[in-house]
């Protein structure tokens, strides 16, 4: 009886906390809706981003090339093709999934700290190749694209969300299923992994692939939301990183750490930004430094190591 | 053929300087087994040390560079004995994360400080005319100062105490502990001795070019090239990437254009990590 009420009470607080959520553009002003807007989309990518690197422990600097390339395609297939959104959207979180199937099988033979340089690399050369003359008749060069894709907020709102609920569901199911263990035993060690018979190099790139499909996706629809897109802005080494920070703060290789990692970070991001503009980005390398040599565990972990939730993976 | 010639030199001259950087960030790769992101950021340093000993102390930026090495030293060693140092044991992606996060602290303080004005130290101008070419002065008088710095660094390496201890931690750290070799010491002094060779790597960019406060972005890059060039710990290795880095670039730049010499080190990176992750030299 106990432990049924107590799932009983946890659903019930769920679906509570859903409707909330869907109700939320019928009475709250702009300002909360963007703000709304910004922390699902970080979840998205902190999730995508947790779902690769934090439970294989290989490190993903390549995140903003996901977001990059699949936004480009959006938006290309949304301005210059008059594409519905909701055709638009899928179809550049497609074209990443599919040339991320081909680079995870190049790239994933690299370890360590080469596989997160040669990601990094990747983004910055796509970055300059979509800036060069060469693309231009496609991406329009280095001066942009801006467009009008006559979204309500409202309706952004409902599909990210949806993508957030999507993304966070995909996460748990990963890590509570054999599928995860298998990545996680990667992680500690990937020898022994193979040499239990582990297929590592497939769910290497399957994960992969699903990391690139869920930020993919999330790319899209943040640069629909903005209407513009230009190469500096959609490679911006910023995009890697924010997820990356939010991940570590939250917890990472954790479920509902990244999350947690994008809500307080966008409200810290919203508060520095506003007070100290100018010294924003040396505050954000700060805190940075100071959640690796404190706060290795982050807040999710320091909650399960204090007891505070119970340690499981499900969670 | 003489425009040729002079793309040649002026692209040795420049891949000198790479180089510097490059064997700094190696040798603190190899031998402590951190990635350095902010590597670039201690070059900028070291380019506005100069700058500022020279236009407020009126300094030589040549006293500058001979007092840049010590004091970039310490605080390199004081840097790794108070952080770094409890991330030996940790994982890549702790070292790497950490010294992204620095990195970043540093160009944005500097910005902040110093605001995002172009500066330069005009200390050197006018040519050389040499057998039918011209070389600006201030880069062939950097070339011989990279090329003093590289062969200290390598007589030191090969002949001292110390650094035979720095080589026998960079091949087998525990090896080398057992042998009575103070590891934890030669990291920390292989640490500081990289920030000395970036920070005076600085003060030699500050003699040719304009600095500012995101210089460091493409000195890191180029230095992850040629790592990546001459293999991971490979001093000679990371002094023969930079000469064939500066000359590549130098090529392209000339022959091509500017925007393709900007590819040019994530294109190097790939192919490398793709053919030959061990690089090209043996050790």
């Amino acid at each position: 009886m106990g432990i049924l009420s107590k799932k009983f009470l946890l659903l019930i607080g769920l679906v509570l906390l859903m409707a909330v959520l869907i109700s939320i553009p019928f009475f709250a002003t702009d300002y909360w809706m963007t703000l709304l807007v910004l922390i699902l989309i970080y979840t998205v990518y902190a999730s995508g981003w947790n779902l690769f690197s934090g439970l294989t422990g290989y490190t993903n600097f390549g995140l903003a090339w996901f977001i990059g390339v699949s936004g480009y395609v959006s938006s290309i297939l949304i301005a210059d093709y008059q594409w519905p959104w909701i055709f638009a959207w899928p179809m550049g979180a497609l074209f990443i999934s599919i040339v991320s199937i081909g680079v995870g099988y190049i790239l994933l033979r690299i370890k360590g700290v080469y596989f997160a340089i040669s990601m990094v690399a990747l983004t910055e050369g796509t970055r300059e190749l979509f800036g060069t003359g060469y693309l231009e008749p496609i991406t329009h060069g280095g001066k942009g694209l801006p467009f009008v894709a006559g979204i309500p907020l409202s309706t952004l709102y409902w599909s990210i969300l949806f993508l957030a609920f999507v993304t966070i569901f995909i996460c748990y199911k990963i890590t509570s299923s054999k599928f995860g263990l298998r990545l996680m035993a990667i992680r500690e060690d990937e020898q022994a992994a193979e040499t239990l018979g582990i297929n590592t190099t497939k769910a290497k790139i399957l994960a992969f692939t699903l990391s690139s499909f869920l930020v993919g996706l999330g790319g899209a629809i943040h640069c629909t939301y903005q209407n513009y897109i230009d190469p500096n802005y959609a490679f911006n080494i910023q995009l890697t990183l924010t997820p990356i920070v939010m991940t570590l703060f939250g917890g990472i290789g954790t479920v509902f750490g990244p999350v947690l990692g994008a809500t307080l970070f966008t409200f810290i991001h919203e508060i520095l930004w506003a007070e100290l503009t100018l010294l924003y980005m040396a505050i954000f390398g700060g805190i940075l430094m100071a959640l690796i040599l404190f706060f290795p565990q982050g807040l999710l972990g320091w909650m399960k190591e204090r007891g505070i939730l119970p340690k499981i993976r499900k969670i | 053929m003489t425009n040729f010639l002079e793309t040649l030199i002026r692209g040795l001259m420049l891949g000198s300087l790479y180089a510097l950087v490059g064997m700094g960030l190696t040798l603190v790769w190899g031998v402590v087994g951190i990635v350095n992101i902010a590597h670039g950021e201690f070059v900028m340093l070291g380019a506005y040390f100069a700058f500022w000993t020279f236009s407020l102390l009126h300094l030589n930026p040549l006293v500058s560079l001979v007092l840049s090495v010590p004091i970039f030293f310490l605080i390199g060693s004081i840097l790794h004995k108070r952080m770094t140092e409890r991330l030996t044991h940790a994982p890549e992606l702790s070292a790497l994360i950490l010294t992204f996060g620095m990195s970043i602290l540093i160009w944005n303080l500097a910005q902040f400080f110093w605001t995002n004005t172009y500066r330069s130290v005009s200390y050197l101008t006018g040519n050389f005319l040499f057998l039918g070419l011209t070389l600006a002065k201030s880069k062939t008088i950097s070339f011989f100062l990279a090329l003093g710095m590289t062969i200290a660094l390598f007589t030191f390496l090969k002949y001292s105490k110390i650094g035979k201890g720095i080589r026998a931690t960079s091949q087998n750290s525990e090896v080398a502990l057992v042998c009575g070799i103070d590891t934890k010491k030669m990291r920390t002094l292989t640490f500081g001795i990289g920030i000395g060779l970036a920070g005076a790597a600085g003060v030699i960019v500050s003699l040719q070019w304009v600095i500012f406060p995101q210089m460091g972005g493409s000195y890191v890059s180029k230095a992850f090239a040629i790592v990546v060039l001459g293999g991971l710990g490979n001093v000679q290795g990371a002094l023969i990437g930079g000469l064939i880095i500066g000359v590549l670039e130098s090529l392209v730049t000339q022959y091509m254009s500017a925007k393709m010499a900007q590819i040019l080190p994530s294109l190097i990176i790939l192919i490398i990590l793709l053919l030959k992750p061990t690089g090209l030299f043996k050790r």
